[in-house]
């Protein structure tokens, strides 16, 4: 991908992304389906699974980039990027599936497709399976039919219009599935439908698409993560790590502290909780680099790394998005400011350890 | 260092741009408002193929206080280069970055000579 001529630093190291999204498309998917999910899929009344209508691509001027198919996976990510292993998600924005056994069969089919279309394909491929947050209890089963394929790391779960919060004792069983099988669970927010219908009304007024994509994932993550642990879930699965993605790092030092505060002062309304929730973030709770922030003054970011703590933090590009970071926007600030092994640990040992790849 | 020849001045008509590569460097020469401009194809937020962009325009906007007004307007259309990669804006005239005052395409020299399109490194 680089425009100039150059070795990458990154060539040298073992490198994890821990966020790859596909674009299935849904026409392809609906094969994977039952009937009658799958007619309704490729006859649908409006589009088959609701997305919004805002501008993204800044009237075409900026790359829509997409990845269709394994082998394009391959050549962008793994040798334009120098990623030596992928962790790919499917994408699904099954929240915004309104009906819920639909959801749940569109959940199969996006295991399924994956699985034969893309981590069957390449040695070094890793993959998140997808669950419907609109049936918990659909979700579990699906994490134990998916957990025996060697390739499936963990689990994705959209956290942007989930019904109820994410901590709701309502998704124990999906959570003790994947610990019982050993599986990571990473939250990726959505800029898309379920943001704008599910979120405090006051997102109904954003005429932008810049102020929701700021807002949408950082919200997503902060209830998501309120709600964890103001349930005791962290506690209730102490073999669980969680990851949250697309939504950078700098929201998570504002939250870890509040939440000290809160606990402090409202332990009883928590009382799940044997320590601080600083504690069990920094225990079980990992976070991926991509949007890296920009500030004024790159020291700054150096400060936030320290501070969210570089045992906790993973390399993500979240390509092919439009708003992805070349994984050199984070490794320019890994070589400038951090010695090597603390680089290596960010490219990947932390993923390795965080989703106990087999790699 | 030195001069290069990148395209006879007939080829690059007003509003055209050709992307050529110098001593292991990607640069862009564009015809616009009836100059030459040469830049580095580099982006200075990731390193994206800036000059392969869009030529398109950006919004400007002001705030009138007494009139408790803000006015939008549509301006410099053809004259902002969008990186195709997250959609930085330059301008295409100076090079220099339209949301980061500091931050400018590196630019060369280029002249025409002779009926050439010539560019100093
Ligand atoms: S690389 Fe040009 S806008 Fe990001």
């Amino acid at each position: 991908m680089s425009t100039q001529t150059g070795r990458s630093p990154l060539a040298e190291n073992t490198v994890v992304d821990v966020d790859v999204h596909l674009r299935i498309p849904l026409e392809e998917l609906a094969d994977y389906c039952d009937e009658p999910y799958r007619s309704t899929i490729k006859r649908p009344t409006y589009t088959a699974v609701h997305r919004s209508g805002w501008d993204r691509y800044m009237g075409g001027n900026i790359q829509k980039e997409s990845l269709p198919d394994a082998e394009t996976v391959y050549r962008k990510v793994c040798e334009g990027f120098d990623v030596d292993y992928p962790i790919i998600n499917a994408f699904p924005v099954l929240a915004s599936v309104p009906e819920d056994d639909r959801a749940v069969n569109m959940m199969r089919a996006y295991n399924d497709y994956l699985l034969d279309n893309y981590l069957d394909e390449y040695d070094n491929f890793r993959g998140l399976l997808s669950v419907a947050t609109q049936d918990p209890e659909a979700a579990a089963d699906e994490i134990d039919r998916m957990s025996s394929e060697k390739r499936i790391e963990g689990v994705y779960v959209l956290n942007s219009g989930a019904h109820l919060p994410l901590g709701h004792p309502d998704f124990d069983v999906m959570y003790r599935a994947a610990e019982d099988h050993g599986l990571h669970v990473a939250y990726h927010a959505s800029a898309g439908a379920p943001f704008a219908r599910d979120f405090p009304i006051q997102d109904s007024a954003i005429n932008r698409f810049m102020a929701t994509h700021v807002l949408a994932h950082p919200w997503a993550h902060m209830l998501t993560v309120t709600s964890l642990l103001v349930n005791g879930t962290p506690e209730k699965f102490p073999d669980l790590n969680f990851s949250f993605l697309e939504a950078g790092l700098s929201w998570v030092p504002y939250m870890m502290f509040r939440l000290n505060k809160e606990y402090g002062m409202r332990r009883r309304e928590a009382p799940l909780l044997e320590r601080s929730p600083e504690e069990y973030i920094r225990d079980q709770f990992y976070f991926a680099s991509q949007p890296i922030g920009e500030p004024n003054d790159p020291r700054h970011l150096e400060r936030i790394l320290d501070v969210v703590g570089t045992e906790n933090l993973m390399l993500a590009t979240d390509y092919p998005h439009w708003d992805f970071d070349h994984p050199d926007a984070l490794d320019r600030h890994l070589r400038q400011f951090y010695p090597e092994e603390t680089r290596a640990a960010v490219l990947a040992d932390n993923a390795v350890e965080a989703f106990d790849l087999s790699i | 260092m030195g001069e290069h020849v990148v395209v006879s001045a007939s080829e690059l008509s007003e509003g055209d741009r050709v992307v050529v590569e110098l001593e292991g460097r990607e640069v862009a020469v564009f015809r616009l408002d009836g100059d030459l401009h040469a830049y580095l194809n580099w982006c200075a937020h990731q390193g994206g193929p800036v000059c392969e962009g869009a030529l398109t325009g950006t919004y400007e906007s002001s705030y009138d206080r007494e009139g408790n007004e803000v006015s939008l307007s549509w301006c410099r259309e053809g004259e902002v280069l969008m990186c195709p990669w997250h959609g930085w804006e330059y301008d295409a005239l100076t090079g220099e970055c339209f949301s980061r005052r500091s931050v400018a395409l590196p630019s060369y020299p280029v002249e025409e000579v002779g009926g050439d399109v010539v560019v100093t490194l």
